[in-house]
């Protein structure tokens, strides 16, 4: 994989600035470790190879159409083409929106070569941001990631969400890529004692390569909930890691991929009970249609002494045709005692008396079928709150089935 | 309205129906009782169109239609309705959504006008008082979660608001308790008329006591062995099949 990584990070293109030292540690690892390929465990079923065929420009500043509206009122950061530009906002009260500084990136560590994406946004992210959620907003914030139809560019965009203690809020990363670069977004999500995030992940691609690796921080009686929607693209690859730092807190993932012809989805979450008197529930679910491959990896992690935690995670899969691929896999290590953990992966087809059922009431096939994928994905998306979110997640789906 | 001749119906090669006539006219009502793995299911499916079961020779004619060629949804729209004796759960599906979509497409498919959901809701309230059904149901999933006997009573309810030609029920009373089976059959009763059909395939009597059938049918080894009035289900009830291998001996 030696060409992607001379492709990708060649050394003289290193930014010299005030981050300089830090990209260049970043870049040794990237250097040392390598790339990862389908001997790399975390991404056995996930290949980055089509990289190599890419020629990706550096990320430049052009424009890039907005997602389309949300049917609900809502504050919008938009960040076009990895870039988000900060005289053309306007925050609501309660949120900040500050550069990182370069002492905000000492001490990172991502590991080997399953690392390596992370190591190359280090060394190569053309902005870095925190954004700070004081207070409990009114209304959703919405980060508005898209990308232009003629975007071919390697970006990184850089992020580290903070809510304070008290904070409650609904932050809707609405992902619309129309291009063919190369968008690699790491993402660090803390939550204070007693703060409430549902952090919504609402993806629709085009040809980019995305790979995101989101890693959220659960203090004292906080409480995370994921809420994702993946329409899929060429190859998306989605980390997610939950850790649970103390007692009282809570997280939770509900999650719906539809992988379509020409497809590539891969999520693996993670969801770490560090401490004891923590919970956590997941429920993942994948339909996969025409040559479209999908990849789920859900792993739950019950420290030593993590006694008195509760687990649910379910993952179930929907094969729609011959073609295409579903690789699942639950992942349970516990070390602690006292603790309730269950899982379960299923994957199947749609059942032949349920589709005859719905004709014989009517339905013509295409119709019967679609409220069968419909009632199968459905599921995840209603714990999503408010009412308006849910609905609008749930039309979305619609849109593709 | 349903005219069946010589009808022979296979399932992986296996023969089931074996040269079954029957003529239903308009606002009749049919039943067709037998013992088990006479047909009868059989006779339902290959009414509805089920992927599998194979007509391999004599016909199948509604209102002058020959329902071979029909898919099971253009079937439903020409006013065909199953009953299911085991109703599917759908789950994720509202029931209500389900249901008005499924009326809206029968309706599309005849050329008209789709119902608004104030107009769908107030029949398909009617439905479920009369069958003693929570309206909570409309909310839930299709029969997902629902006991044997709700199933039951929500394919009369689906009946109700779809409003076909011709209801094939097919053992529509197993498995209900005596009130639950009045209930049912109150359900079928309200929605006969004289244009109305229906051919009620049961194993027992007693659905047939609250629904007094037009003609009776027997069904043994895939054909219709006996046709005769309500006196022949009674018969039945008192007698068993058992008559029935002594009338082939004869």
């Amino acid at each position: 994989m030696s060409a992607i990584l001379n492709k990708l990070a060649p050394e003289a293109d290193l930014a010299d600035d005030r981050y300089g030292d830090i990209r260049r540690r970043a870049h040794q690892r990237l250097m040392q470790y390598g790339f990862p390929d389908l001997k790399t465990e975390a991404w056995k079923y996930t290949s980055l190879r089509v990289l190599e065929k890419r020629e990706l420009s550096a990320g430049g500043a052009s424009e890039a159409d907005r997602p389309g509206p949300l049917p609900f009122e809502a504050d919008v950061i938009a960040m076009a083409n990895g870039l988000i530009d900060p005289d053309a906002l306007n925050l609501p009260a309660g949120v900040r929106l500050e550069p990182l500084s370069p002492a905000d990136l000492i001490n990172l560590d991502y590991g080997d070569r399953a690392g390596a994406m992370a190591w190359l946004n280090l060394a190569r992210f053309e902005q870095a941001w925190r954004l700070v959620i004081e207070a409990p907003l009114a209304r959703p914030l919405v980060l508005a990631m898209s990308t232009s139809e003629d975007f071919a560019a390697g970006v990184h965009p850089r992020l580290q969400i903070e809510l304070s203690e008290g904070a409650d809020a609904v932050l809707i990363e609405q992902q619309t890529d129309r291009g063919a670069g190369l968008v690699n977004i790491v993402e660090d999500v803390a939550l204070a004692r007693g703060a409430r995030l549902r952090h919504v992940i609402q993806r629709r691609n085009a040809d980019s390569v995305w790979v995101q690796r989101t890693r959220v921080a659960v203090s004292a009686d906080a409480d995370y909930r994921c809420h994702a929607l993946d329409l899929g693209g060429r190859l998306v690859r989605q980390d997610l890691s939950v850790h649970l730092l103390e007692a009282g807190a809570n997280g939770e993932i509900d999650g719906v991929a539809f992988i379509d012809s020409k497809q590539h989805v891969d999520w693996h979450t993670a969801i770490d009970h560090e401490v004891g008197h923590t919970n956590s529930r997941e429920s993942f679910r994948i339909l996969a249609d025409g040559t479209g491959v999908g990849v789920f990896n859900g792993r739950i992690h019950i420290q030593r002494g993590a006694d008195d935690s509760h687990s649910d995670l379910n993952t179930a899969n929907l094969l729609l045709s011959e073609n295409a691929r579903i690789n699942t896999k639950p992942e349970l290590e516990i070390y602690a005692e006292e603790v309730t953990a269950s899982h379960g992966a299923t994957i199947g087809q749609l059942e032949d008396s349920a589709l005859f059922y719905l004709r014989t009431r009517g339905l013509p096939v295409e119709q019967a079928m679609a409220l069968l994928k419909y009632g199968f994905a459905a599921a995840p998306l209603e714990n999503a709150e408010p009412a308006a979110l849910r609905d609008w997640l749930t039309s979305e789906l619609q849109t593709v089935l | 309205m349903l005219k069946i001749k010589n009808l022979h119906v296979a399932i992986g090669g296996e023969e089931i129906i074996k040269g079954l006539d029957l003529d239903v006219g308009a606002g009749e009502l049919h039943a067709i009782m037998g013992p088990n793995g006479s047909g009868k299911s059989t006779l339902g499916y290959a009414l509805a169109g089920r992927e599998g079961y194979e007509v391999t020779s004599g016909s199948m004619e509604f209102e002058g239609q020959d329902l071979t060629e029909l898919e099971p949804e253009e079937r439903a729209a020409a006013g065909l309705f199953l009953a299911f004796q085991y109703p599917v759960e759908i789950p994720g599906v509202n029931n209500a959504y389900f249901l008005r979509s499924a009326l809206n497409a029968q309706r599309k498919a005849r050329g008209e006008e789709e119902v608004d959901s104030m107009t769908f809701l107030k029949t398909v309230r009617e439905s479920l008082k009369g069958l003693k059904m929570d309206e909570a149901l409309l909310k839930r999933a299709v029969n997902e979660g629902f006991s044997g006997g709700e199933k039951k009573r929500n394919e009369i309810v689906q009946m109700a608001v779809l409003q076909p030609k011709l209801a094939v029920l097919d053992e529509t009373d197993s498995g209900l308790d005596i009130d639950a089976l009045k209930l049912v059959a109150e359900g079928i009763n309200a929605q006969r008329n004289a244009q109305r059909s229906f051919v009620v395939i049961t194993h027992y009597q007693r659905l047939l006591d609250y629904l007094a059938p037009d003609h009776v049918h027997v069904l043994s080894d895939g054909r219709i062995v006996e046709s005769g009035g309500e006196e022949l289900a009674e018969r039945l009830e008192a007698e068993g099949y058992s008559f029935l291998e002594a009338a082939s001996e004869a």
